[in-house]
């Protein structure tokens, strides 16, 4: 059932997943339609995420969203004191944070594959890290090559803050050894996202790729056709998967396959190679003594779907 | 029965989308004239298909040819056929001796002598069939020329030679709700022309009139007493009439998909692949075409992925997943993709249900009714005997 509702409170809010946003043009929701966004969510009691933009937004704007319990999700860039989710849209970014005055903030950093190999070695952050690689789709062989050796590095990073008696959480590490089921994004399901043209949408993303991609209205609610493909059940490669921390990303997934409910080979491999770095770094803490209560079996593929017959 | 039983790998060329015949329940809305195969298009396809046997490591192929009508483009066919032949004895290729050329033709040209020489150089490879629906009535109420003309007679004439050159040659008969009252003699006229497999659907398309259910049902109860009671069933068969559908069906163990598109590969004139025919434009009301590659840069996999994990749950409702008739009932992917509320191949099409239900209802009669004449006349151990080793 849905828990969550986002609002983009502008057509230029940040980006926080794999998606880009392309619009330049500012186009701020309306205050009627973000109070009508509000009550829904109070309705329905959903956890509001209001996600920013990258300049200050009307004071009206703020009154209003301090009215009920929420999220903030905005960019680095505006400095916003009272954020609990911090986006980055660069390693360089990233690198300039001061991260030890911020470890009650989730961190997002969005950046590209190389990118974050060339500067994974910057990533020592004692708190919690959402790293989003934003080019899955186009990785080959070499990509998962370095991808392998970029976990490597991260792993090797995790466990020396571990090693200092630090608890840091990187989505990409950890995540999967705390997790006893998928944890995916659920968008559809879980959440459902409000753009500043007062529609809803499965998330960001499908707003922002086509604006008539909408499944309701504030007047009319919510409408999602074949919703049941947006159910872990209903996916037929990831429902045997182990790869828990992967994000599932439905978006993604109707963009590399046509079906929101099956991922490309792309996103399997990538979410394999983080469940077996989480593995190495789980059997490294395991010899120093931690989570050792957990356990993720060794596998012999990195996508599911060449061994869909075993299944 | 399917040759290689279903195993082989499917390779359709839509070699013309022109066809003699403007068939009023035909699914191809986009026919025309325009859009013929070169033959450097269909070598591009072979090329890209023989080079890569990793992807393709069935044992066996079908070179299937459609249209519009395939006869049309026998010139070009002949070549291709030819071109395939000495491709895989020069690539050693473990299809080699290991392929049929699949037909599927109105029959209205099977007579003409360069039809005939391309049947003889590859007989033993060859699999035709032709579409006959039944009585002139039926055949031409559906299966008519441009000029609004009936084609039965133009087709019937034919099927004399085309049963001395393949005697076990079965048809394919499509019902659709304006057929239903003659389905019981054009089972029997079929029979009577000396074809003994009847292969006959209702069609998956959404159009189905209040009572068509009881209507079919009664069609099939006659048709079924005629059958038992003149004995056809010792030599002729109907597909309407199989005995193991029916029943619920085993969320784990009864799991697979009905439909083989992904298993299957077409490609069109301009070296567009497919994951069926059902998928080209010319085949779809409401959709866009689902290209999943071409022949110049080769099948995008991750477009695949979605019709090779496809299962029964999946696609279906939880009233078809629990429904205690659920065996037998079929679904085209393509049509599911057309007719389904997003641009998807998960969303399972039930227009056929009713129609469905009433084949069961008809086919536990006939069973029950041809298990206790065989028990009275003392032959029904036999024929089960005979039936399984056919299944088997």
């Amino acid at each position: 059932m849905l828990q969550y509702l986002v609002i983009l409170l502008d057509d230029t809010s940040v980006s926080y997943c794999h998606y880009e946003n392309p619009k330049k043009v500012k186009r701020l929701i309306s205050l009627s339609d973000l109070k009508a966004g509000i009550l829904f969510a109070m309705k329905q009691n959903l956890m509001i995420q209001f996600v920013y933009p990258d300049y200050e937004i009307p004071a009206e704007y703020q009154k209003e969203i301090e009215t009920i319990d929420h999220h903030k999700i905005a960019p680095q860039k505006i400095q916003l004191k009272n954020a609990d989710v911090v986006v980055f849209n660069s390693c360089k970014e990233f690198s300039t944070e001061k991260t030890e005055e911020n470890k009650d903030k989730i961190f997002v950093l969005r950046a590209n594959g190389k990118d974050v190999a060339r500067n994974v070695s910057t990533f020592a952050h004692d708190g919690r890290l959402n790293i989003i690689i934003t080019d899955i789709e186009t990785f080959t062989e070499n990509d998962f090559s370095l991808y392998k050796e970029t976990l490597e590095q991260l792993k090797n990073t995790v466990k020396e803050i571990f090693l200092q008696e630090n608890s840091p959480q990187v989505n990409l590490l950890t995540d999967r050894i705390l997790l006893e089921k998928m944890n995916n994004c659920n968008a559809g399901i879980e959440n459902i996202t409000l753009a500043p043209n007062g529609k809803f949408y499965i998330c960001p993303a499908f707003y922002l790729e086509d604006e008539n991609d909408t499944v309701g209205n504030l007047t009319n609610c919510i409408d999602i056709k074949n919703k049941h493909l947006y159910k872990l059940s209903n996916a037929p490669i990831c429902q045997k998967c182990d790869a828990y921390q992967c994000k599932r990303c439905v978006w993604l997934n109707r963009k590399t396959t046509r079906e929101v409910n099956t991922p490309s080979h792309e996103q399997c491999v990538v979410a394999h190679l983080e469940r077996n770095a989480s593995r190495n770094l789980l059997l490294d803490l395991q010899q120093l003594g931690a989570w050792e209560d957990k356990s993720i079996k060794a596998i012999d593929y990195f996508d599911p779907f060449e061994v869909k017959d075993k299944f | 029965m399917e040759w290689k039983e279903g195993h082989a790998k499917s390779i359709t060329f839509i070699v013309t989308k022109d066809c003699q015949l403007v068939c009023k329940y035909c699914y191809l809305v986009g026919k025309n004239i325009s859009e013929r195969m070169s033959f450097e298009t269909a070598k591009q396809a072979i090329d890209y298909i023989l080079s890569n046997k990793d992807l393709y490591s069935e044992s066996s192929v079908i070179w299937d040819f459609i249209g519009g009508e395939p006869f049309l483009e026998i010139d070009l066919i002949d070549k291709i056929c030819d071109y395939i032949k000495i491709q895989l004895y020069e690539k050693q290729h473990h299809w080699f001796n290991s392929y049929r050329f699949s037909f599927s033709t109105n029959g209205i040209n099977y007579h003409e002598e360069k039809v005939q020489n391309f049947i003889r150089k590859n007989h033993n490879h060859l699999s035709i069939g032709i579409t006959i629906d039944g009585t002139q009535t039926k055949h031409d109420l559906n299966r008519i020329y441009k000029s609004g003309k009936g084609s039965y007679d133009d087709v019937a004439r034919n099927i004399p030679l085309w049963l001395q050159q393949f005697p076990h040659g079965g048809t394919k008969v499509t019902i659709s709700s304006p057929d239903i009252p003659y389905i019981k003699e054009s089972v029997l006229h079929l029979y009577s022309l000396g074809i003994k497999e009847v292969n006959i659907n209702c069609v998956f398309e959404d159009v189905w009139q209040e009572n068509d259910d009881l209507l079919f049902e009664e069609q099939l109860i006659q048709l079924a007493d005629v059958i038992i009671d003149s004995e056809y069933y010792k030599e002729y068969a109907c597909s309407f009439f199989t005995e193991f559908i029916g029943k619920p069906m085993d969320k784990v163990r009864e799991n697979q998909n009905w439909c083989g598109a992904g298993m299957m590969l077409a490609v069109d004139a301009a070296g567009m692949f497919y994951p069926c025919t059902r998928f080209v434009q010319y085949s779809l009301r409401n959709k866009k075409t689902a290209i999943i590659g071409n022949v110049h840069e080769g099948i995008n996999q991750n477009l695949l992925r979605p019709y090779l994990t496809l299962n029964r749950c999946t696609q279906s409702l939880q009233e078809c997943i629990e429904c205690e008739v659920a065996s037998g009932c079929a679904w085209c992917q393509g049509e599911n993709y057309d007719a389904a509320e997003t641009n998807t191949i998960y969303q399972r099409a039930t227009a056929i249900c009713k129609m469905h239900k009433a084949r069961v209802r008809t086919n536990n009669y006939y069973w029950n009714k041809l298990y206790r004449k065989l028990e009275l006349e003392g032959q029904r151990e036999n024929f089960e005997k005979k039936e399984t080793s056919v299944i088997c």
